[in-house]
């Protein structure tokens, strides 16, 4: 199936006919950046509307991410159909970060990859959708939720892509909080090792995590030089610019002998002022008065 | 040229050897390993380098790793010491493989004291009741060279989530050859007796037999089965196997908390058998003692005339 930009709602797509081949959805679903940008919008619009409906979620991690996941999505890198979630070629996108994997959800709706009215579910006990995504979910590769299992997960996807001489990409969004596990590391040391340049790992760099800010707990800085000194091709933008999101794929994809890191330096809660670059709204649900103050940031008209 | 192979394969050996068979034969069997190495893994990644991984002292991302590739078709082998490929990573296990219902043969190399100089670090003591308590994993001791090679092979042919427990040392045959009964039942008979059936895995096997050996100086022999799978147990075949006698002894190279005798046990409650039964095992408790692996057993009861001592005295009150 083709997924297609519609002209009369141009930030939504529509299916034009069917077809096998990946790379055609790919390119029918390139937009253009300007777009992707209120895509982007739009994408936390509907994660901040999910935690108000549900109280649940978490909406600042999700947003800090939002403008990584509508340039993969939508910008046409990921080449997966919604009519074939499993296709063997698909690329493949694991959020490491599983409380962020909320973040997927608005867009698997928009893609078709679950019935519209789905998000109304999010956390329901009819619902697809889970607190946390796991592979039950269409269009979820892998549970996450648990931290730093995506790059390792994603890295025995490669490994058979390799032998199995097909092309597909595995993109994987790491919080910079799973910097602090040992495993993110292991799977760091194998796939440099490896070689895997169809690895292309986005490290949602906000500088939080629950408690504090990652410089004031245990700093991890500096860590694009963390994973340089892993082997990787580095790559540093601002995660809310989908131009140099954008770009930094491109790199990625012309980088041939390395997997590739792009360290996104990112605000956690973007979008929502008292949320921003503060560490202890990780999971904490507004009140009506904030909820105001949000959906006005956020352009939020429906409500 | 191969040399020619050990009279006496370890069984790691034995199996890495059944599995390099099927491998020669399926690109999707995988084999991986997280720096241990065997006689027979040379051959292997010798002849199979595109299906073979060295993941570097990583057990954690090797199970990760593993994962993925089983979400790709592959039919995975995880291979490293008993300790490390169960506990290291035992949040791997559930999270990656478990919950996600994948197949993934995690071979640990080592029951009990098996790599007896090295200490508590290296001792497999808490993999049975770390390893049963994951859903759906399927947990076995093998007891003999020859079910080594059933297991190697049932896990090539029939993919499923199970941890394989190898003992280091050369383990003599106790089934006959070409008995998949093992394999289907979990639980079997490997020596005939009466009044008491002794339920034994890994080397303890042999040592049960010894037991029984022992015994029957003096009284009738007790029976020996292998406990082969200790998760699931099928209640059936616990129900008909147990039918024949008074009382029962599980003996295993394994903590006594969580292991194959608290399995039996059990499975005895939810299937209502009622007998009496005697749990030998190691006691819950850390050891430090230079030695080696005989002594070691002897200073926690799990040497011959010990436990033929408890036997006699369990069987007789």
């Amino acid at each position: 199936m083709i997924l297609a930009f519609g002209h009369e709602d141009p930030l939504s797509f529509k299916f034009l006919g069917s077809s096998s081949i990946l790379d055609e959805a790919t390119s029918e679903m390139r937009v253009e950046r300007s777009l992707l940008t209120e895509k982007a919008a739009w994408l936390r619009r509907e994660c901040f509307e999910m935690v108000v409906r549900s109280r649940k979620g978490h909406f600042p991690s999700s947003s800090s991410c939002a403008d990584i996941l509508v340039t993969l999505m939508y910008g046409g890198w990921m080449r997966c159909t919604a009519a074939n979630p499993r296709a063997p070629d698909r690329d493949r996108l694991f959020i490491s970060k599983g409380h962020a994997g909320m973040a997927l959800y608005p867009i698997l709706e928009d893609m078709g990859f679950v019935a519209k009215g789905e998000l109304l579910k999010f956390t329901k006990a009819n619902g697809v959708f889970k607190f946390y995504p796991d592979q039950s979910i269409p269009g979820i590769e892998a549970i996450t939720g648990s931290l730093a299992h995506g790059i390792g997960i994603a890295t025995g996807h490669c490994l058979a892509g390799r032998q199995d001489g097909r092309d597909f990409r595995c993109y994987v969004i790491v919080s910079d909080g799973e910097c602090y596990e040992g495993s993110t590391w292991e799977a760091a040391l194998f796939a440099s090792h490896q070689r895997l340049n169809r690895l292309v790992v986005f490290v949602d760099r906000n500088g939080c995590c629950i408690l504090d800010h990652t410089e004031k707990c245990v700093a991890l800085d500096p860590l694009a030089e963390k994973w340089r000194a892993f082997g990787w091709n580095v790559i540093e933008i601002d995660a809310h610019d989908v131009g140099q999101i954008d770009e930094a794929l491109q790199a990625a994809e012309a980088c041939t002998d390395k997997p590739t890191a792009i360290v996104a330096l990112s605000i956690k809660g973007k979008g929502v002022s008292f949320m921003e670059n503060r560490p202890e709204w990780h999971n904490k649900m507004p009140n009506e008065e904030q909820i105001a103050i949000a959906r006005r940031e956020l352009d939020v008209t429906t409500a | 040229m191969e040399k020619p192979m050990n009279e006496k394969p370890l069984p790691r050996d034995a199996f890495i050897d059944e599995v390099y068979e099927y491998a020669t034969r399926d690109r999707n069997i995988i084999f991986i390993t997280a720096d241990l190495g065997a006689k027979a893994l040379d051959r292997f990644r010798r002849d199979l380098p595109g299906q073979f991984f060295h993941l570097g002292i990583c057990e954690q991302n090797m199970i990760d790793v593993a994962a993925g590739l089983a979400q790709n078709g592959r039919i995975v082998f995880v291979y490293a010491m008993g300790p490390f490929v169960t506990l290291r990573c035992l949040e791997q296990i559930k999270v990656a493989l478990a919950s996600m219902h994948l197949p993934c043969c995690i071979i640990g190399n080592g029951v009990g004291y098996s790599y007896d100089d090295a200490g508590p670090t290296h001792y497999a003591t808490e993999d049975v009741a770390c390893m049963r308590s994951i859903a759906g994993c399927e947990v076995l001791t093998v007891g003999d060279t020859w079910s080594a090679r059933l297991t190697a092979r049932r896990s090539c042919t029939d993919p499923g989530l199970r941890y394989v427990r190898l003992d280091r040392a050369f383990l003599p045959d106790a089934h006959g050859e070409g008995d998949d009964r093992l394999w289907n039942d979990g639980i079997t008979v490997v020596a005939p007796g009466e009044k008491t059936l002794l339920l034994a895995n890994g080397s303890m096997l042999q040592r049960a037999l010894e037991v029984r050996s022992l015994l029957a100086e003096s009284a009738p022999a007790p029976a020996v089965a292998d406990l082969f799978r200790t998760t699931p147990i099928r209640g059936d075949v616990l129900r008909s196997l147990t039918a024949p006698f008074d009382r029962l002894v599980t003996i295993e190279e394994h903590f006594l908390s969580g292991g194959s005798g608290g399995a039996i046990a059990e499975a005895m409650a939810d299937h209502g058998i009622s007998k009496p039964l005697m749990r030998i095992a190691i006691p819950d408790q850390y050891r430090f003692d230079n030695g080696g692996r005989r002594y070691l057993l002897e200073l926690v009861g799990l040497d011959v005339r010990t436990m033929a001592d408890r036997v006699r005295e369990f069987a007789t009150n």
